[in-house]
């Protein structure tokens, strides 16, 4: 295998190799970003042009009230606030929890490992139901509480095996040399092992910090009664839920008053946008972790 | 399996120590030698404990004609009435079939896919294409399933659905796509794809980028093409969490929830459209037949316990690859 | 008066002074604050900051904490149960048996009696209609979801047909069936497209629950019979059945079939969802829909917005044969039903009750529809209407409107209806004929000129044509919490909704094939369920003294 025909057949390929790939991308490119160009066209449209359908990526008659509508509701500032800060500490907390206990687990030597492996893999299929977690919850005072985002879901088992398999994949020269060295494990996991893991914490810190941003249910059931502890997720259902003809109307009674300004659709979408906005900007940053070779390149250095 | 031990997977050898046998060397000295490691997880496995296993208590309400507001033990016990009764309910075979069905073809399709996008993006040259396809790929992900339903009907739709229009273009008759039950498994599968593609991608991106950059070296020095690479070096390095995920999905084959299912059915495609968790929520829940639902939920749990320890098994001979 | 009898009364006075005003303070209202849920959500819940919210903290001390449902309320309504901590007051509408069954709510019987002269002056001869059932007959919710006296000034019905089709065709009478399949056949027939897009003679609505109100209600409504949910009830024996099984209501599907076949049914009618089926009427091409006002209500605003209002509908009371007196106006009565309850968490409930009496005065109930005197409204010549600039807010921005002002935000207790008099001769409520007329259209007052009449209720079999209906309405008996009704409306549904769609969209030489088959599986399937319907009919006209 000489150096020029390995160089010739490397190229060739690599050519038609790429304009495929690029075809490819840019189906996908239009096939993913159509949805939402559509969704972010109806919620600048007026929203009962918008019930006559037909809106493709633009608007037709441009407007802000859907936005204002929601803006206007009320809560929305604090709610935000509060979404903000349970995104960023759960995902802190959670990264720290789960990334330990990986780190834990992936030691073949570790003696509770095929316990905790198995304890941990259990509580992904099972489940005792919304009734008896909520008496739980109210059991051990979370009700109300700003802690009842952060704790339940902290120590998470699909997290942990994901963290775990990417540690079992890391070259091990490092941290044989390190124990070799003296350090002990937890030194290892924080000077070694957590900076080769940044792919895979960004990952699961950006599954972790979605769920947080987007969940409302829980403070639907749990923290309902404090406004101050609203989430944004929450409200936005709210403003939602008040432009929908309810149930009730099925059989003739009053109906509910609703917002006849703005019909549901246009609510959905800006809805949509608003929840979009934030992790569209943060993901760029993420983004480098997403280079192949760059972290272990650089630790390894 | 020998191979792989050299290559990218390499389990740990500490030299000399792993050859001692374990009992040997006491409990408590294992214990004080791995002190940190289990400082580090027990307290976390306490909290599991706490909110994960306790409220298991709940599976009792699927052996009583449960009313909500009577205490635990003022309950009337049926012992195994609810699920004997469930099981002969025709509907629940139908549910799961649904389920089932549609489980398998979406664990198929959001296997294969994502792991195929996330070596194509990776492979990618340009940088700057490549990051705006990353950022745009997993925007889908965040509409909801209300709002995607609607997209898919329209796409869909004989009234100017653009798909209609192509095949009338083409001197075909219009289908009523949504109309037609034998579609629906496919007509779901595919949305989810649309839906989910990019974000499922970003795990196997995560994988890709771990692998060590001096594997893909040695491989182009050794004359491997674009595909000997991918092969030889991508697919090697991702197996593991590949075949993690695919434990845990297999395990998750009968939980698939119901959301999809529920914005995309409509009158005509019912039958086909009935999964489990949405058989539990109309036959039980809205029906205060609440022991019937938690029936529901142990059987799921069992089935996907099941499923998980057998997938475990077969995995962990064939490739020595293990979630437990 | 010599010095020591001075001293007394002075004291005397001190003392009687001393212990009246705290009460006075207390009959004025010494602040007090009562939870709340209400399974009904309020968008423009102002947390009682609203204008005529503070006006009532400040005339009875009373401030309501309120929480509201998103979805459905069971979720939220078991687990208060579950937790055993009741909200104050709540209002769980359907969910009212799972309350009663666990004890939570009080027995307000005795109570009204003594504490709430207003409540009882409201509900007059009506007062066996609050009680529950004959096991438990006490009066649990004071009902506010029907109101006293309510009189339908422009009552609904559901055939509807394109205001531009009746024009055309010079205002045909549309009496039968065949009469509204006529104009939407010959408008058709002239004219294929409409701005472009293809014509759709008649498009039905069927996803999730709304199949009952756009596919299978209109079958009773074509056929004489009112509204009693899914229920048939036979006047003469009470014996429930679902009122598919009703004889008459075969012909109603097999002329829809007959519509299909002719090509003018849409044929996305049983697979379209909600807002493509809003955005074929919003663009102006389908001729007739067969619905309520109130779920086509977004798309008539959007071809309001666009001025299209010669594509609004016109409505008619049409039926499967002459003879048959659509029953839209039928009388039921005071229905009871859904209302509030005072749960046993509450620490005050003769407060609690005395407030909702208080809401039930005259003076109460003017406050929540018509708001303060000389700030929403004024009294002209002893006739009241609302400032022109609110007015306008209410008709533009209702949402702005009902927030600010805080009117329409109250309407928890009970009161009486539209069409209700006060001891001013005005109406308790805001709306009132003359607010229709001026919600009608040029277009719309032009097809009522034509049709010699000044609303399109005035079309339909009136009130006092119907003898009123004993039992109220079928759909308003509460379901204990655990009878096996409850599992009637998965079960029904699901056989409908399956066989309706196939008896119409098929062959018409299939249709009797196919619709023997849903009634053979609705005898088998709900057969248990009928018998428990009958027995629940039965038990409210005891409850209401009806029946012995």
């Amino acid at each position: 295998m000489t150096t020029t025909r390995s160089k010739w057949f490397f190229s060739r390929s690599g050519w038609t190799f790429d304009a495929v790939n690029a075809l490819i991308m840019i189906l996908v490119l239009v096939v993913t970003l159509y949805p939402f160009l559509n969704v972010l066209a109806i919620s600048l449209n007026d929203s009962k042009d918008s019930v006559r359908g037909g809106l493709t990526i633009f608007p037709r008659i441009f407007t802000l009230e859907n936005y204002k509508t929601i803006l206007n509701f009320g809560n929305i500032p604090h709610a935000a606030m509060i979404s903000a800060l349970r995104t960023l500490i759960g995902t802190f907390l959670s990264l720290v929890a789960c990334s330990m206990v990986a780190y834990a687990l992936h030691h073949r030597e570790f003696m509770g490992r095929r316990f905790l492996s198995r304890f941990l893999a259990i509580t992904l299929y099972v489940s005792g139901g919304l009734i008896p977690g909520f008496l739980l919850i109210r059991t051990l005072g979370l009700m109300n509480n700003f802690l009842v985002y952060i704790l339940p879901g902290m120590v998470n088992a699909f997290n942990i095996f994901v963290i775990r398999t990417y540690m079992d994949g890391l070259p091990h020269e490092l941290q044989e040399s390190a124990k070799i060295d003296g350090a002990n494990d937890f030194m290892i996991f924080r000077r070694i092992v957590i900076p080769l893991c940044q792919p895979v914490l960004a990952t699961i810190g950006l599954f972790v910090a979605v769920g947080q941003w987007n969940s409302w249910f829980d403070t639907y059931i749990y923290n309902a009664s404090d406004p101050n502890l609203s989430t944004l997720q929450y409200e936005l259902m709210k403003v939602l839920q008040s432009t929908q003809t309810g149930n009730e109307a099925a059989y003739g009674s009053d109906v509910v008053q609703r917002m006849q300004q703005v019909s549901p659709e246009s609510i959905k979408m800006a809805i949509t946008i608003i929840t979009i906005a934030p992790i569209l900007v943060v993901y760029p940053f993420l983004q480098r972790y997403f280079v192949r070779g760059l972290v272990i390149g650089a630790v390894k250095g | 399996m020998s191979e792989r031990d050299t290559t990218v997977t390499g389990t740990t050898v500490i030299a000399g120590r792993r050859m001692v046998p374990r009992k040997r060397r006491g409990f408590f000295r294992t214990l004080a030698e791995q002190r940190f490691l289990f400082l580090m997880s027990m307290p976390f496995a306490v909290m599991v404990l706490i909110f994960n296993y306790l409220p298991i208590w709940g599976w009792t309400v699927a052996f009583q004609k449960y009313k909500p507001g009577k205490l635990f033990w003022a309950q009337t016990w049926v012992g195994l009435a609810n699920f004997i009764d469930l099981f002969q309910q025709p509907r629940f075979y139908l549910a799961l079939q649904n389920t089932l069905t549609m489980s398998l073809m979406s664990l198929l399709v959001n296997f294969t896919f994502p792991i195929a996008f996330a070596i194509l993006l990776s492979e990618m040259r340009w940088r700057g294409f490549k990051r705006l396809i990353q950022t745009v790929s997993y925007l889908p992900h965040f509409v909801s399933w209300v709002v995607v339903s609607g997209i898919v009907y329209r796409m869909l739709s004989t009234d100017a659905g653009p798909i209609n229009q192509i095949i009338s273009a083409m001197g075909g008759k219009p289908i009523q796509f949504m109309a037609q039950s034998n579609l629906f498994y496919f007509i779901v599968t595919g949305a989810d794809l649309w839906k989910e593609l990019g974000w499922n991608a970003i795990i196997y991106l995560a994988a890709i980028a771990a692998i060590d950059p001096e594997l893909f070296e040695a491989a182009k020095v050794d004359g491997a093409g674009r595909w000997g690479q991918i092969w030889n070096i991508t697919l090697p390095g991702i197996s593991h969490i590949v075949i993690i995920l695919l434990i845990l999905s297999i395990g998750n084959l009968i939980n698939i929830g119901f959301e999809r299912q529920f914005q995309l059915m409509n009158t005509i495609v019912l039958d086909r459209a009935q999964v489990l968790e949405l058989y539990a929520l109309r036959y039980g829940i809205q029906m205060n037949n609440f022991g019937r639902g938690a029936a529901i939920g142990v059987v799921n749990s069992v089935v996907s316990l099941t499923l998980l320890f057998v997938a475990n098994g077969i995995f962990r001979r064939k490739t020595g690859e293990s979630v437990m | 008066m010599t010095a020591v009898t001075k001293r007394l009364t002075g004291l005397l006075i001190a003392l009687v002074l001393g212990l009246a005003l705290p009460a006075a303070l207390v009959a004025q209202g010494s602040p007090v604050t009562f939870s709340a849920f209400f399974a009904d959500p309020n968008a423009n819940w102002a947390n009682m900051e609203d204008e005529v919210g503070k006006y009532i903290t400040q005339k009875t001390g009373v401030t309501i904490k309120c929480e509201f449902p998103i979805g459905t309320a069971d979720d939220k309504i078991n687990m208060i149960v579950a937790s055993g901590q009741y909200p104050d007051l709540i209002s769980p509408k359907g969910a009212a048996g799972v309350l009663i069954d666990n004890d939570a709510v009080l027995d307000l019987d005795p109570l009204i009696r003594k504490n709430a002269p207003n409540i009882m002056k409201v509900i007059g001869d009506q007062f066996d209609r609050m009680r529950f059932n004959t096991k438990k007959p006490g009066v649990y919710f004071l009902p506010n979801n029907d109101t006293i006296g309510q009189v339908n000034f422009d009552t609904d019905s559901w055939f509807k047909l394109q205001l531009a089709a009746l024009k055309e065709q010079k205002y045909p009478l549309v009496k039968t069936l065949a009469d509204y399949e006529k104009v939407i056949a010959t408008y058709v027939k002239a004219h294929p497209t409409i701005d472009g897009q293809p014509t759709i003679g008649l498009s039905l609505l069927a996803e999730d629950w709304r199949f009952v109100i756009s596919v299978t209600n209109p079958a009773f409504w074509a056929t004489g019979y009112s509204d009693d949910g899914e229920w048939a009830i036979d006047p003469k024996t009470f014996a429930a059945k679902p009122h598919v099984m009703r004889t008459e209501e075969r012909e109603y599907f097999r002329w829809l079939n007959s519509v299909n076949a002719k090509g003018l049914l849409d044929p996305e009618s049983f697979v379209q969802k909600y807002d493509q089926y809003k955005a074929k009427i919003a663009s102006g091409r389908v001729v007739g829909v067969i619905d309520a006002d109130w779920e086509i209500q977004d798309a008539v605003n959007s071809l309001k917005a666009a001025g299209m209002y010669e594509r609004t509908y016109g409505r008619f009371g049409a039926v499967l044969k002459s003879g048959i007196k659509a029953a839209y106006n039928v009388p039921t009565g005071f229905r009871g039903g859904y209302g509030i309850g005072i749960t046993t968490s509450c620490k005050d409930p003769v407060r609690a009750l005395k407030f909702l009496d208080w809401l039930a005065s005259e003076e109460g109930q003017i406050l929540i529809a018509w708001g303060i005197k000389d700030k929403h409204y004024t009294v002209d010549k002893g006739k009241r209407s609302f400032i022109p600039s609110y007015l306008d807010m209410k008709n533009n921005d209702l949402a702005t409107f009902q927030r600010t002002t805080g009117i329409g935000n109250y309407n928890i207790g009970i009161r009486y209806g539209d069409g209700v008099k006060d001891s001013t001769g005005n109406y308790f409520t805001s709306k009132n004929p003359e607010l229709i007329l001026s919600g009608y259209s040029e277009e719309d007052k032009a097809a009522l000129k034509a049709y010699k009449v000044t609303y399109w209720n005035d079309l339909l079999p009136q009130p006092k044509e119907f003898k009123a209906i004993p039992w109220g309405a079928a759909w308003s008996i509460p379901t204990p919490q655990d009878s096996p009704l409850n599992e009637f409306w998965n079960v029904e549904q699901d056989i409908t909704r399956k066989y309706i769609p196939m008896a119409i969209l098929g062959k018409p030489a299939d249709f009797n094939k196919t619709y023997d088959q849903m009634l053979a599986e609705l005898t088998k399937s709900t057969g248990k369920y009928m018998a428990l319907e009958s027995e629940l009919v039965q038990d409210r006209m005891k409850l209401w003294k009806i029946l012995k």
